[in-house]
């Protein structure tokens, strides 16, 4: 079964780019544009990865994984970040929220799915 | 790729105006928090989105933008009128870099390096912050040799909780080449201790590959800071072709030895320190960003707008034809559904309108920054006020009203607003005021630009007007008519021909601008006390609530929005009226015989209808033949041939498929006042 893939970002073009390139790649993909906006999808279904931004308005994405990783049934879910260059800090600050992993802004498709097959199978 | 470019341009374009909007607050707050947040989170935006669609340029252009605004964020700079001018230059060349092509022109190339230099040099006097050159990421080309690693691997024992899964890593590290992998599974406990989240098992692997060692540690990259990590390149051959250091190795780990440092070393060469596990507190309080925008809402195309627009205009043209039918035919439950489908479709009508309508704030941030633009250029100290913001107008409204409106804060920021000296001799405040409202009034919207400027000189107009010929030397003209030959074509009274306004392009162009969308505008102006400008709106252009009315067998619709009253009287009455004034509920009423001013011949009927519509401030009647009732009129342009006939505004077309002409009241009662 296809695996099933939540992107959360504010920019429209980002998770326009983002879910086509999954798309094509055999995923299922949900949108949300926000921390806020992403929590109803997390009800209990199936989702097999998280991948969100941390700069969002309404409910950023740090405070997003930390309430994911507070639900049962998505403890273990890898969970990649969008982030720029190399910003220390809010790498630790995510990955101490319980983030799995990564993905360094500007990025070519090829990484996005590199990135993905590095935490999911 | 090509349609998320254009998606990004637009998001981009909002991203801009929206970072103007919040610099424009920001220097008038220089300390809020939530703005300087706002800021850099929109730089960041821009940043991030416009290297993933190939937009080099704005993503490192805004790089050390952003750079200087964290460190605005952290405390670390100061928000300076220095650094907002900076910012504004910078928020208008962004704009310009939304062509991919623009740094092909030199003025904009130009103003890039100029820009970047001056970023840069204000990067350079806060020494905590180190620039950072765009291009990092070379990654190092292998030489295609195969050499052989050695990688220790001993994963945190939480480390799935985070969503990893450890073998993944080793696969990938096996896909480099080939390998020869050792589980360590020393740490397992007894059953009963067992926890099946934790990871107990470590790896010694060894890794035959000709890849760089920067690629290998990559693999690990989201979790070296909660493993044990060795990996090291103990030779520059493969290994497993030599069948004695293998042996040695099997061996070894039958022992259940440790694959050490000493160990390998006495097997080959090198060896580089073991890395410590670290462990990472994070006690950083957490920045929650707040939000200056909920996003609530969605983005349409104006074209699926204007195609349901389209449609709506249809159905309300169907419609019609339907309570036609009904009518003529008088069946109970037909007539039920089709009041029904007529309730519906004006409802359908009310939404779909107010789907197209935008407000007006969408050009005002524009405007606050052309008057801060314009207020230094001409060192003039002035104050934009707004007021209304919220106010909404068609968009294509908004598209026909915003170079007016710029055309109008001009000529007040350099006709109207005196300088500085010159104001407190005049006793007048410092500070001059430019104060732009909007407002509803009935259907249509007004926007009023005041300001307290010296106002226009009724005498130099005269003067100018007589030098121009556009009035007779010997006639009398009261101060509003003199007003007025400002908005006639050629006529500029500007001494001295300025930057901003007297391009030769005056009030003629914007009052023609306005009339083109069927608004109003007005002046008016007090010297020394300033000048404002009325402009009125119709709320939209394409469908109307009329009045369906009839002149010798030819219908008209009216729009109801002005029709005040109905009143019913013999023709006598008409025709033996005094100069065109008649009685109404005692007071003296104006009007205008249509059948007459329209130039009908034939009888006309013994009882007449007088209608009341708003002009101005007046009350004026309108007679016509019959009264026929409401109607939903879509209008439809009359096409070229009829465009000059200035009271009409449309056509309709009826129930029956018989055409209607909407008539446009206030110019019909403009030009027959004319006339008389």
């Amino acid at each position: 079964m296809a695996k099933t893939i939540l992107i959360v970002d504010d920019s429209e073009s980002i998770r326009e780019v983002v879910s086509f390139t999954l798309e094509n790649a055999g995923y299922n993909v949900i949108v949300a544009i926000d921390g806020a906006d992403a929590l109803p999808h997390l009800d209990g279904k199936v989702i097999d990865l998280l991948l969100t931004d941390l700069h969002m308005p309404n409910m950023d994405g740090i405070n997003l994984i930390r309430e994911v990783r507070k639900i049962e049934a998505y403890k273990r879910i890898p969970i990649l970040f969008l982030t720029t260059e190399s910003q220390r800090d809010k790498k630790i600050e995510a990955k101490a929220a319980g983030a799995t992993g990564w993905i360094i802004k500007p990025f070519v498709p090829a990484k996005l799915l590199a990135a993905i097959t590095k935490v999911m199978r | 790729m090509d349609n998320f470019q254009k998606k990004f341009i637009e998001e981009a374009t909002d991203l801009i105006n929206n970072l103007e909007e919040a610099l424009l607050s920001l220097e008038r707050n220089k300390a809020d928090n939530e703005l300087i947040a706002a800021v850099f989170r929109i730089m960041h935006s821009l940043k991030g989105g416009g290297g993933m669609f190939g937009f080099d340029d704005i993503s490192s252009f805004t790089h050390n933008l952003e750079t200087i605004y964290d460190e605005v964020r952290s405390g670390r700079l100061k928000v300076t009128a220095d650094l907002l001018g900076i910012t504004f230059s910078s928020v208008d060349h962004l704009r310009s870099l939304l062509d991919p092509n623009a740094l092909k022109n030199d003025q904009i190339n130009k103003n890039h390096s100029i820009l970047l230099g001056k970023i840069n040099a204000f990067l350079k006097q806060d020494n905590t912050v180190e620039l950072v050159d765009s291009a990092d990421n070379t990654e190092q080309e292998s030489d295609g040799t195969n050499h052989t690693f050695y990688i220790y691997f001993a994963p945190d024992e939480a480390i799935m909780d985070n969503g990893t899964n450890p073998l993944y890593l080793i696969d990938e590290l096996c896909s480099f080449g080939n390998s020869l992998v050792f589980p360590k599974t020393g740490k397992i406990p007894e059953l009963s201790e067992f926890n099946y989240s934790k990871c107990y098992t470590a790896w010694d692997l060894f890794l035959i590959t000709p890849e760089d060692i920067n690629n290998i540690q990559d693999v690990f990259i989201f979790v070296e800071e909660e493993s044990e990590l060795e990996i090291t390149k103990i030779a520059d051959f493969d290994i497993l072709s030599n069948k004695k250091i293998i042996d040695n190795i099997h061996e070894r780990y039958n022992e259940k030895q440790n694959f050490d440092s000493t160990v390998l070393k006495s097997l080959i060469d090198e060896q580089v320190e073991k890395k410590d596990s670290q462990t990472v507190t994070v006690s950083e309080k957490l920045k929650v960003f707040t939000k200056e925008n909920v996003i609530s809402s969605i983005r349409v195309s104006s074209e699926k707008i204007d195609e349901l627009m389209n449609l709506v205009s249809e159905l309300v043209t169907a419609q019609a034809s339907l309570s036609l039918f009904v009518e003529e035919n008088n069946e109970f439950k037909l007539n039920h559904l089709s009041e029904n489908i007529e309730n519906i479709t004006r409802q359908l009508r009310d939404t779909t309108f107010s789907v197209s309508l935008i407000p007006i704030e969408t050009m005002l941030t524009r405007f606050h920054r052309l008057i801060r633009d314009l207020s230094s250029e001409f060192d003039k100290n002035i104050e934009f006020v707004t007021e209304g913001a919220e106010t909404e107008l068609d968009k294509t409204l908004i598209q026909g009203l915003t170079d007016p409106l710029m055309h109008i804060i001009r000529n007040s920021v350099d006709h109207g607003i005196e300088p500085e000296e010159e104001r407190i001799k005049k006793g007048k405040s410092k500070q001059g005021k430019i104060h732009l409202s909007a407002f509803y009034s009935g259907a249509s919207v007004i926007i009023k630009i005041q300001d307290d400027g010296r106002g226009i000189d009724i005498e130099k107009v005269r003067v100018k007007a007589l030098e121009k010929k556009l009035i007779l030397p010997d006639k009398k003209y009261t101060d509003k008519e003199m007003l007025d030959i400002i908005f006639l074509p050629g006529f500029s009274t500007a001494k001295n021909v300025t930057d901003v306004s007297g391009r030769g392009v005056g009030m003629d162009v914007v009052k023609r601008k306005i009339d083109e969308i069927r608004g109003i505008v007005e002046l008016e102006s007090k010297e020394n006390a300033g000048t404002s400008i009325v402009i009125k709106l119709p709320l939209t252009l394409s469908i109307i609530d009329g009045l369906l009315v009839e002149i010798s067998n030819t219908k008209y619709v009216m729009p109801l929005n002005f029709v005040n009253k109905i009143y019913s009287y013999e023709h006598e009455q008409f025709d033996k009226a005094f100069n065109n004034i008649i009685v109404v509920d005692g007071k003296q009423i104006p009007f205008y015989y249509l059948r007459k001013e329209f130039e009908i011949t034939g009888e006309p009927l013994s009882v007449e209808y007088l209608i009341l519509v708003k002009y101005e401030d007046k009350r004026i009647g309108l007679v016509v033949d019959n009264v026929l009732g409401e109607y939903q009129a879509v209008l439809k342009p009359l096409g070229k041939l009829y465009k000059s006939h200035e009271i009409i505004s449309g056509a309709t077309i009826l129930g029956d498929g018989t055409i209607a002409l909407v008539l446009d009241t206030n110019k019909i009662i403009h030009e027959f006042s004319f006339k008389s």
